[in-house]
């Protein structure tokens, strides 16, 4: 049995369905991020973990405890917020304090634990300090040891990250995994920055009004997307109408490009539409000994983006976008050039609608 | 040890403009019609003994065996006020904030009823519902006190609601709250731990705005018959030359005294709200 476990769980507010039959097994020390735009309902999951919302259906299980309708205070789970929420009228050490003595613990063990997680978060020159004599970075730190200091069940962290500048934001969420890692603590990280999630998950959630759009690991998510909208929302994407020319051979038709897939093609009929994404990395310029699923494709635009070059191809009607490495001696193609270009069969992935 | 240049202060003059001139004008005006009174008022209770300047009047004021009483009756008035005003319009406008935040034009509208019902009104009011069977509250003098007490404490609602709405939109009172009950605090610890704390300036001027509309408040103590400074200050005016001018200054400058207290306490806790806003 999972250590927390969502299950069937749907939140309204009124008629609106914010949280739809989400259902989700977590094991002990492992980390997951709900990945999603605004409004797809990652925070409110949360939140229902957390207790803060309660789910108009389903159950939420922790440890084999059902937690559904407990109060938030009775729930043992650490909360990370976007805006830190500190309190300004205490110090560092009283703040991480504060958890362990709303539970009446002795005086003794609360210091011990302060002075745990103060080394932690390498603060030690901060304990004396109010909220707003500390950075953005520092804020987030004493707020991530004041929840890890109650020996939380499950920590929770809703975009803990957002707030803060793009370096801090890479150290910080670093900090954060090691921590976690070392702790052994199970995590649940919502974020709308795919990379942020990418980088820090064992597993991903993608939701999309509402609904769990796909679940695995994040190299399964990058390179498997198994939805039109999971692949769009992590990554960048080529995603374009085409047509099964053959399906034994896998094989599509995009405005008369034809493209081998390695996808299974064989439950779909001759002249059905279907829905193709390449991503941009995948595809290159074609060698001359290079004959499966090479194209011509007409050069529209060269973009420069610093590590990367960006080229605009047109192939029948359909543009893609195809990324390139960049370095000093790269021979790009003149705009307006008709080029071969290509990629393996494993690059074409066909998705459901 | 020598400055550099770059750290000297450069004394940026700025060119002569009406504009300016204007703006010096008007500060010069309002500030007379605020002080020309106040000073002659402060010379008129000067001047308590013939053709000599002195505090006199002040110890005549302070020698008075109705003052002290009346001074101090005034002062447990406002200590009560303060304490009822408190336990009810902190949780309400906690409340509204954290729950009902819908509510909060409605209770905006009821808190500002004071200041829409004249004094005269409201007290003739209270006394014919409160002078007749079930409600008989002014058969007493002490019932009447309990009545007037009642009665200041809805006189403080806009004060009192007005500075605890602003101290509680100054914090961010939703996720503090939520921080603490996900650290396994309760609501007393999140009210009297987190959230009293966090608006002690609020509380405060509140406080303070309210202990000076108590001190000063004559219709409405007048019409209950109640011994507090505000009839005493009627009555002075009545009999007295010099003492009402003292009495005066001495209200003002408890009503300063309170601001510079507010101000006192608001400096060193302001601090603790900022936000950082550097990484």
């Amino acid at each position: 049995m999972s250590y927390l476990s969502i299950s069937h769980v749907t939140k309204k507010f009124g008629d609106t369905v914010v949280v739809d039959n989400f259902n989700l097994d977590i094991e002990k020390g492992e980390f997951v991020s709900f990945l999603g735009p605004s409004g797809c309902g990652k925070t409110t999951t949360l939140r229902m973990v957390a207790g803060f919302e309660i789910p108009t259906a389903g159950k939420i299980l922790l440890d084999g405890a059902d937690i559904t309708d407990k109060a938030p205070n009775q729930r043992n789970v650490g909360m990370i917020f976007q805006s830190y929420a500190l309190f300004p009228n205490m110090t560092v050490a009283q703040n991480i304090a504060f958890g362990l003595s709303v539970r009446k613990e002795s005086k003794e063990m609360i210091a011990q634990r302060v002075d745990e997680m103060i080394n932690l978060i390498n603060l030690e020159k901060h304990t004396a300090k109010y909220p707003y004599q500390l950075s953005g970075g520092q804020q987030q730190r004493v707020s991530l040891a004041r929840a890890l200091a109650i020996h939380p069940q499950v920590l929770l962290l809703d975009e803990p990250l957002s707030a803060l500048d793009a370096k801090i934001r890479v150290s910080l969420r670093a900090e954060i995994r090691a921590i976690q890692k070392k702790l052994g603590i199970t995590a649940i990280f919502v974020t709308h920055d795919q990379e942020e999630a990418l980088s820090i998950s064992d597993r991903i959630v993608v939701m999309n009004s509402g609904l769990m759009e796909q679940v695995g690991t994040p190299f399964e998510i990058y390179n498997f997307p198994t939805t039109v909208f999971s692949a769009n929302f992590v990554g960048s994407l080529n995603n374009a109408s085409a047509e099964v020319v053959d399906p034994a051979l896998s094989l599509i038709s995009i405005d008369g490009a034809h493209f081998e897939s390695a996808v299974d093609l064989k439950e779909r009929k001759k002249g059905d539409k279907v829905r193709v994404a390449i991503r941009p990395e995948r595809l290159s310029f074609a060698s001359e000994q290079r004959k499966a699923n090479v194209v011509d494709a007409t050069i529209e635009n060269i973009t420069f983006l610093g590590s990367v070059v960006r080229i605009r191809v047109k192939i029948g009607n359909t543009k893609f976008n195809m990324d390139t490495f960049n370095n000093p001696f790269l021979d790009l193609p003149k705009i307006g050039a008709i080029e071969q270009v290509t990629c393996s069969r494993e690059a074409v992935l066909v998705l459901d609608e | 040890m020598k400055t550099s240049p770059a750290s000297v202060p450069v004394k940026v003059k700025r060119p002569f403009s009406t504009k300016r001139l204007g703006s010096f004008l008007i500060f010069l005006v309002v500030s007379l019609y605020f002080l020309v009174p106040l000073g002659a008022t402060f010379y008129w209770s000067l001047r308590g003994q013939k053709d000599v300047l002195g505090f006199e009047a002040y110890r005549k004021l302070f020698a008075d065996t109705n003052f002290l009483p009346a001074f101090s009756e005034s002062i447990v008035n406002a200590v009560a006020t303060i304490v009822l005003s408190l336990l009810i319009v902190v949780p309400t406008a906690y409340w509204v904030t954290l729950r009902l935040p819908k509510l909060r034009p409605i209770v905006e509208f009821i808190t500002l009823l004071p200041f829409v019902i004249p004094g005269i009104v409201l007290v003739f009011g209270i006394i014919r519902l409160y002078s007749r069977p079930p409600l008989l509250l002014t058969a007493t003098y002490d019932s009447s006190r309990v009545l007037l007490i009642c009665v200041y404490v809805a006189l403080s609602f806009p004060y009192m609601f007005r500075s605890v709405d602003n101290g509680l939109r100054a914090i961010d009172v939703r996720t503090l709250t939520e921080a603490a009950q996900s650290l396994g605090a309760n609501w007393s610890a999140i009210l009297f731990r987190v959230i009293f704390p966090n608006l002690r300036v609020a509380l405060l001027s509140g406080a303070l705005l309210t202990f000076a509309i108590v001190i000063g408040e004559l219709t409405i103590a007048l019409y209950m018959a109640q011994h507090t400074l505000g009839p005493y200050m009627a009555n002075l005016t009545r009999s007295k030359v010099y003492e009402p001018s003292a009495m005066a200054i001495v209200a003002f400058a408890i009503t300063w005294a309170a601001m510079g207290i507010i101000d006192f306490v608001g400096r060193g806790s302001s601090k603790h709200l900022q936000m950082a806003d550097t990484d």
